[in-house]
């Protein structure tokens, strides 16, 4: 069973202390509480949640960074308190949205040294070195030193240390964060391509962006304080919600209203309201699509004009808000608020 | 001044919650001060050298508080990516520094006092206060002088780049030789004492022996009175180009925008 | 993977990991400790620091003994100050890069996850200051005789015992410095000052720059416990043998007990050092500080 799976965790949990203000005083931080994944060779999983939700230090656990506080995890067949050496030899990782790697070193340096770390012959460390540079368009920049990249470049640089070596198991931690919209649609076609180069190999990716897990990921697993709440693949995911009906409704309005009177109309899940220039959106989760004349009716009284109306298919940002009540930026904004 | 008060209290809470500071801060920089003092004791020098090296060891702290926490530190924050917020927010960069130095200068303070206070007791040293008067005057306007220098490397370092750090470590060694911390400064050469006067300790401390040691006067390197308006000569010197580099600093940090870049 | 195909591929692995953890490491090490300039000014550079150090020391003799550095004391004070050089350059030089790596380039993790040796790749990345370190207590050692007039005559030079004493001190330097590099990946804050705090008590009670006898009774234990205390002696006695009859500290002692003694201390600190580094090590996992930035 477990041999078949390139990560496999059971009722894993970590904790940390943090010390307090004053002397003695501790408090405890559950980041991760009983998180059971089989992640199968060949997989592109992905682990989406907000900031704060336990993604990373999920990651470093499984990257042998980082010992659990409980249960058990396995990578590549070892398990990661007791073989972490063993591991090493199997996986690498990407963390984005940082600027690592040595200023004063050129890009292929940089690139060029970590290959030797995992024993790669230097020839062959070139030829991959010199073809994934040309994969993110960073050739023009072999041999700029390092310090000299922009932050977005140097996430490139680091991204290709990741696949360099060629691991089995490859794990991003938000690959992404911090690159521009055409920088990431790159990477993430490279991440797929790579993937199905070689059906041996397996990717874990944590995302905060729904698009990312969905356009991508085999299997999605949804995180949330610490918690899956669910693990599936994204098409399986949205379906929980088939029945649901998911309207977008642009409306025009003299006064400022609230949407309190439609969440009390009987078959309403939610609605929520952003305000535009001139408008309002609207989006109305409804058990079922008749319920719609209910809250067409309740428009009236308002007094709104509807300016469009659009129904659409369930994201996984509807299937967040199913399972945890709130979407991923309230969840984060009240992370933030809290510390 | 808020924005003194604003930059300094992050230090001194710092400063608050972490008392193993002090294991590093005091009795490290303790451990030279006995080593030399051991070395004056083996070859039977005059109780007053020992003084000489427990004052001098004292300075170090404000050297090393300059070094470390003024000059390197507009570098060191844009390493960490704060820089920009410091360019960007209207509060001028010199208080900004002022309030680093000022949180820095408890700390080191406390670190030099320690060190008076733990060496006059465990070595007996005598002191003779001569004029109280210029001692203070001598004292802060070392002070003054040196904060100043502080401010102007600290741009300069922000420009050098990664030298800084080097730079910053080099300037240990051998200022403690070239300006006196250990021996008077009159046992150098004439010439190599008047370059390292540019350094405000160096006559800041020449001036402080000469007026709290009974042998002081005969081995210092100016008179005293001289001394101090050469500091203050300094004084002015340092406020006002610390000032000229900041402001120029940071206009080039705005037209160039490199200089707010992590270039590690 | 069965225990025996894994302990066979550990074994047959261990000296290619060995090979290429210090080749990188120490190709990366030079990089960054000499690349930051021309080649000119790293040289002056590095040798400038120890200089005055050494030239403080010098300055202070001389302003008491007036210029009479032909004394058994100064070249006692000389040669001590001068090779306590390497206990600097090195023990910072091993466990420097758990700092610098974390800190300042955020590579720590990056280097956890590969699968190199981490002591291994902590000595690579420490020679290039070590190697500094030599040619700045060459510098100095030469500086002393050819213009300060330090009694060395190279004839009576004991070089036998220099070579075994020099590489059985590195070793022993180098394994503390392995243990300063488990203190310091455990340590998230002054992290940076620990390698210096360390150096310079030693330099107290090491008998560097006096005979450790000249130390209140009850601190010259320290002393004794100190591998550097027995290396210090070794090596004076092999360059400069005549000098050390007026320092009679260790005077019961000949050279081949004190060998014994500094064979020893490199031994157990070989075997030591290794399980020290991984129970930090293991700690550093528990804790979370292998990535750990302060921002300090």
């Amino acid at each position: 069973m477990e041999a078949e799976n390139a990560v496999f965790t059971e009722n894993l949990g970590r904790i940390y202390k943090i010390r307090g203000a004053k002397k003695n005083e501790s408090k405890q931080l559950i980041a991760l509480e009983g998180v059971n994944l089989s992640i199968r060779k060949g997989e592109l999983f992905g682990l989406l949640g907000p900031n704060g939700a336990g993604k990373t230090t999920l990651i470093k656990i499984l990257t042998t960074l980082l010992a659990p506080t409980s249960g058990k995890a396995n990578v590549a067949g070892f398990d990661v308190y007791k073989e972490a050496d063993e591991i090493r030899h199997h996986i690498n990782m990407v963390s984005g949205g940082e600027t690592s790697g040595y200023g004063l070193l050129t890009v292929k340096e940089n690139l060029w040294m970590f290959s030797q770390f995992y024993g790669i012959d230097s020839k062959i460390a070139n030829q991959r070195i010199k073809r994934l540079l040309e994969i993110v368009e960073l050739s023009d920049r072999t041999n700029t030193k390092c310090a000299e990249l922009s932050t977005g470049l140097r996430q490139k640089m680091n991204i290709i240390r990741g696949f360099l070596t060629d691991p089995e198991v490859l794990f991003l931690d938000e690959p992404t964060l911090g690159l521009d919209v055409g920088a990431s649609r790159d990477v993430r076609k490279f991440i797929r391509t790579w993937i199905e180069e070689q059906p041996q190999r397996t990717v874990l990716l944590t995302t905060h962006y729904m698009v990312e897990a969905d356009e991508l990921c085999n299997r999605v697993a949804i995180i949330n304080k610490g918690k899956v709440l669910a693990c599936d693949t994204p098409t399986a995911l949205k379906h929980t919600l088939r029945k649901d009906a998911i309207f977008n409704i642009e409306v025009n309005s003299e006064a400022p209203f609230s949407v309190d009177s439609l969440r009390k109309i009987a078959g309403v899940i939610r609605a929520d309201k952003t305000e535009e220039d001139g408008f309002s959106r609207l989006e109305i989760v409804l058990k079922h699509e008749s319920v719609l004349s209910s809250v067409i009716d309740e428009f009236h009284t308002l007094n709104l004009r509807i300016q469009n109306l659009q129904k659409r298919e369930a994201t996984l940002e509807d299937v967040f808000v199913a399972l945890v009540g709130a979407r991923m930026e309230e969840v984060e904004h009240a992370e933030f608020a809290e510390d | 001044m808020q924005t003194m008060i604003g930059r300094a209290s992050p230090r001194l809470i710092g400063l608050y919650r972490e008392k193993s500071w002090l294991i590093f801060d005091v009795f490290f920089p303790m451990l030279t001060v006995i080593g030399y003092v051991m070395i004056y004791k083996a070859i039977g020098a005059p109780e007053d050298y020992v003084g000489f090296v427990v004052v001098g060891g004292a300075m170090t702290a404000f050297w090393m508080n300059i070094l470390w926490s003024m000059s390197s530190q507009l570098y060191w924050e844009k390493e960490t990516g704060n820089l920009p917020l410091y360019i960007a927010s209207p509060a001028p960069m010199m208080g900004i520094l002022l309030g680093m130095a000022l949180g820095g200068m408890v700390g080191t303070f406390i670190r030099a006092t320690g060190v008076i206070l733990i060496g006059s007791l465990l070595f007996n040293v005598t002191y003779t206060i001569q004029n109280g008067f210029l001692l203070g005057i001598i004292f802060i306007l070392s002070m003054i002088s040196l904060y100043g220098l502080g401010m102007m490397t600290a741009s300069l370092f922000l420009l050098f780049g990664r030298e800084a750090w080097h730079l910053a470590n080099l300037a240990q060694e051998p200022v403690f030789l070239v300006s006196g911390f250990y021996f008077p400064l009159k046992f150098l050469p004439f010439w190599v004492s008047a370059a390292a006067s540019i350094i405000p300790l160096t006559l800041g401390l020449d001036g402080m022996r000469q007026l709290v040691f009974a042998s002081g006067a005969t081995l210092g390197f100016l008179d005293p009175k001289l001394e101090a308006i050469i500091l203050a000569v300094l004084s002015v010197f340092f406020i006002v180009g610390a000032k000229l580099l900041l402001d120029h600093t940071e206009k080039l940090a705005i037209r160039e925008g490199r200089i707010t870049e992590n270039r590690r | 993977m069965s225990s025996l195909t894994r302990k066979d591929l550990l074994s047959k692995d261990f000296l290619s990991i060995f090979r290429r953890s210090f080749k990188t490491s120490t190709w990366l090490g030079w990089k960054i400790e000499s690349n930051w300039t021309d080649p000119f000014l790293f040289a002056v550079y590095s040798i400038i620091k120890p200089l005055s150090g050494a030239a403080i020391i010098v300055v202070m003799y001389s302003v008491i003994a007036q210029g009479n550095y032909d004394t058994p004391y100064f070249a006692f004070l000389y040669f001590g100050n001068a090779f306590f050089q390497y206990v600097g350059s090195v023990m910072t030089g091993v466990s420097w890069a758990i700092v610098d790596d974390r800190e300042h380039y955020k590579t720590l993790k990056y280097m956890y996850v590969a699968p190199i040796q981490m002591p291994t790749y902590l000595l690579g990345r420490g020679m290039a200051r070590i190697l500094v370190g030599t040619l700045s207590v060459f510098i100095t050692i030469l500086g002393g005789i050819l213009f300060l007039n330090v009694p060395f005559h190279f004839s009576e030079v004991n070089w036998l015992l220099f070579a075994v004493t020099f590489v059985l001190g590195i070793i022993a330097l180098i394994n503390m410095g392995l243990i300063l590099a488990g203190v310091t990946l455990m340590l998230a804050r002054h992290s940076d000052f620990v390698g210096d705090a360390v150096a310079s008590s030693m330099f107290l009670f090491t008998g560097a720059i006096f005979p450790i006898t000249s130390l209140p009774v009850v601190l010259q234990p320290i002393g004794y416990a100190l591998p550097t205390t027995y290396w210090l002696e070794l090596i004076r006695r092999a360059l400069i043998g005549n000098v050390v009859d007026a320092f009679p500290t260790f005077a019961g002692f000949s050279n081949l007990q004190l060998l014994g003694i500094l064979t020893a201390f490199a031994l157990v600190l070989s075997i030591v050092s290794n399980r020290i580094f991984k129970a930090c090590e293991h700690r550093a996992r528990e804790q979370g500080l292998i990535d750990r930035v302060t921002n300090y």
